[in-house]
């Protein structure tokens, strides 16, 4: 699959628009599904292709495929070709899948940064100081959490002797004693990923970086690039059983409430969109940590189920920024959208579906991501992790409503009609549609989830 | 004889110091330098464990790391460019005004 | 005798690191840095990987060195003064060092390495290079190929940048 995409890559490298990169995008997701059968394949030890990569890296180019819709009609506002712009995302969504498959140190450290770069590059895109700000931030984070851990990877490697991951698990598992030094590199390289997923101790950058970056590249951050790291994780701690020991599971826990709560929080009095978005993120990785904590076959599907809702959703939103700003000006400030139902019906349902969704109301897809994962987190009891996610939907409600609210107030006086981009405005109602199926009728998704589990269960 | 630990002691030092250099410093190349510091004194820990334990691959990844460290540098400096066109000046003071 | 060569080469290290970070021009903390990577190559030399020590001298001396030079004397960035040496939360910073620096050191003075002697026997590991060659095209063919596609990403993200800024000065 692997030989595939990068032909795939290579070739559409050289396209100039993004028509070609959109076809591409399907190409390399029918290959993907077509492979999806098909027995789990290793390459060179560094990357097991079994379903489960399979499963996300078709997930990742669905997401890619609605972003480069969103940023078609995003770009063309703004001159000039954007080839570059769509090689850039090509290679972003290389870099994640290579990390959805990586089984080894080398693949995994790699595909990280061959994410990270193109990232770095994609952010400062656009000319406005914030964008440079961001970029800056983001690259000089992101070097030191690589760093931190590249420097988890060394002592993981000096005391198992080895950088693949299910040698590493056999080691552990047999040495029962956990040396000091293993512990410590294993919790190195969750303060590396941790950096990525933006959890609390480290999510001070996404803020900045979300508002700074363009829309649709934010919306590619929140997605794509969390949802590699974080398949990667999964894959990596059921191997490495974490339940077993302590220690680490107690740090996953406080991060876990830690984001949850700090997410909502702060992102109750944001007036820019972009921010209370990217808070909200961080509250949902908190989620996505529940389900991670509670082990076995259910957590896995609970992840991936939710995975994809958050991804829906986070890309919904994002369109609808998009889609109403051009590239020079962003339409971020909450003022900026009163009264959006009058000019823009489609849209304000569009976005108050997404938001509702975020609030994990019934009938969206959110709904029955939140219930997997309370139910993967009831039946191994984690009550307190529970308590927290019910504690902090209650409190996200409160500031999605705030948002929908403003949607619907009278329209001010100065209400300029915007020509809507008709890629973006495709993409988001394919989006809408996606979301509305998959919350009322989500079996068959779930049913695809379950050979995935199988495999890594 | 040389042992291990005398590596390690050595590559903490540096990354110690390189991570000061990242948060103490004003202008954005010196952080950029000792990020390169700091990504150093990895490869040497990587490298001495590769060598005590007689695999090679702590040295295949310090390979990559470096091809990666010269490929960040080229991004953060062409960043840079931007930033020193678009403010006349690279301290890292004046880049706070997205407040919170 | 090895030991003594250990030991000059990491005070060197060292020292230049300090000076790097503390120096105030910034073309005197690049100079500073060629001298720490030298330090750092010839450490190489002594972990007997002598392939190491020249990708580090080529690559990081050689190509990262310029990059910095250039754009320091590009950007004509000048002398700061010292009042302005470290930016305002300087004392947050400091005391997330120190406890950085403490837990290092807790870390290294537990000990930690039970050693299982892989099969690369001495003499293999000496000539070392083509070892390295070896396994890099056989076991690590893949990653190989990302790292290439990696660096250019890094081309294109960096030429992208930059030129299109000339462009939006014109207009």
């Amino acid at each position: 699959a692997i030989i595939i995409m990068i032909v795939n890559i290579f070739y559409r490298k050289h396209e100039v628009n993004a028509v070609l990169a959109i076809s591409g995008l399907l190409l390399a997701f029918m290959t993907t599904a077509g492979l999806f059968g098909s027995v789990p394949g290793r390459t060179a030890n560094l990357l097991t292709i079994d379903s489960y990569a399979l499963f996300f890296m078709g997930l990742f180019f669905a997401a890619t495929l609605a972003i480069t819709a969103l940023s078609y009609g995003y770009n063309k506002t703004h001159e000039g070709s954007h080839e570059a712009f769509y090689i850039l995302l090509l290679i972003a969504v290389l870099g994640s899948a290579v990390l959805a498959a990586s089984s080894h140190f080398v693949s995994f450290f790699l595909g990280l940064e061959m994410l990270s770069i193109s990232l770095y590059a994609l952010i400062a895109y656009r000319r406005g100081e914030r964008s440079n700000e961001a970029g800056i931030k983001y690259l000089v984070l992101a070097g030191l959490s690589s760093s931190f851990l590249l420097f988890g990877m060394a002592l993981v490697y000096a005391q198992t002797g080895t950088m693949e991951f299910s040698e590493i698990a056999s080691v552990s598992s047999a040495s029962q004693v956990r040396s000091l030094a293993m512990s410590s590199g294993v919790l190195l390289i969750i303060v590396g990923a941790g950096f990525k997923l933006a959890l609390v101790p480290f999510h001070m950058w996404t803020p900045d970086v979300y508002e700074g970056s363009p829309a649709p590249i934010s919306a590619f951050v929140a997605t794509v690039s969390k949802g590699a790291v974080f398949a990667l994780i999964l894959r990596f701690f059921t191997l490495i059983d974490i339940q077993a020991d302590g220690r680490f599971f107690l740090v996953f826990t406080i991060i876990a409430v830690a984001s949850m709560f700090t997410g909502n929080l702060l992102a109750l009095y944001q007036n820019n969109i972009k921010r209370v978005l990217a808070y909200s993120s961080i509250a949902h990785l908190g989620y996505l940590l529940v389900a991670f904590l509670s082990n076995g076959a259910l957590a896995i599907t609970a992840v991936s189920f939710y995975l994809t809702a958050y991804f829906i959703t986070i890309i919904g939103a994002f369109g609808v920024i998009t889609v109403l700003s051009r590239a020079d000006e962003e339409r971020e400030f909450l003022d900026q959208y009163r009264g959006l139902a009058q000019t823009h019906p489609l849209l304000s349902g569009v976005f108050t579906a997404m938001l509702l969704s975020f609030a994990g109301i019934p009938l969206t897809a959110g709904f029955i991501g939140k219930f997997y994962l309370v139910s993967a987190g009831v039946n191994s009891a984690l009550w307190l992790l529970i308590f927290s996610l019910v504690v902090n939907s209650a409190i996200s409600i409160f500031y999605y409503l705030r948002i929908i609210a403003a949607l619907y107030e009278a329209v001010p006086e100065k209400m300029i009609e915007i020509p809507l981009p008709l890629a973006g405005t495709i993409a988001i109602s394919a989006l809408m549609l996606m979301l509305m199926c998959l919350g009322i009728y989500p079996s068959q998704l779930i049913r695809l989830i379950q050979i995935t589990a199988a495999t890594l269960g | 004889m040389v042992t291990l630990t005398h590596f390690l002691i050595l590559s903490f030092i540096l990354f110690s110091i390189g991570v000061a250099g990242v948060l103490l410093r004003r202008s954005i190349i010196i952080v950029l330098m000792s990020l390169e510091l700091i990504f150093n004194s990895v490869n040497i820990s990587l490298a001495a464990f590769s060598y005590y334990l007689q695999t090679l691959n702590g040295t295949v990844l310090v390979v990559f790391n470096i091809t990666v460290a010269a490929a960040e540098v080229a991004i953060g400096l062409a960043i840079l460019v931007n930033v020193y066109r678009s403010r006349k000046s690279i301290n890292v003071e004046e880049l706070n005004d997205m407040r919170y | 005798m090895e030991q003594i060569f250990f030991y000059i080469f990491s005070i060197l290290a060292i020292i230049s690191a300090v000076m790097v970070v503390s120096v105030r021009n910034a073309v005197h903390s690049a100079f500073y840095l060629i001298v720490c990577f030298l330090q750092v190559a010839a450490i190489f030399i002594l972990l007997r990987a002598p392939f190491l020590a020249a990708v580090q001298v080529f690559v990081y001396v050689g190509a990262v060195m310029v990059l910095f030079l250039f754009a320091v004397m590009v950007l004509d960035i000048g002398k700061e003064q010292f009042k302005e040496h470290l930016h305002t939360q300087a004392i947050p910073a400091i005391v997330t060092v120190i406890a950085l620096f403490a837990t290092m050191g807790y870390l290294v003075s537990q000990g930690r390495i039970t050693v299982p002697l892989g099969k690369f026997t001495e003499e293999a590991l000496s000539k070392n290079t083509e070892v390295i060659g070896k396994s890099l095209f056989t076991q690590y063919i893949f990653p190989f190929e990302v790292v290439s596609l990696l660096l250019l990403i890094a081309l294109v993200g960096a030429i992208v940048l930059v030129l299109k800024e000339k462009k939006g000065k014109q207009a």
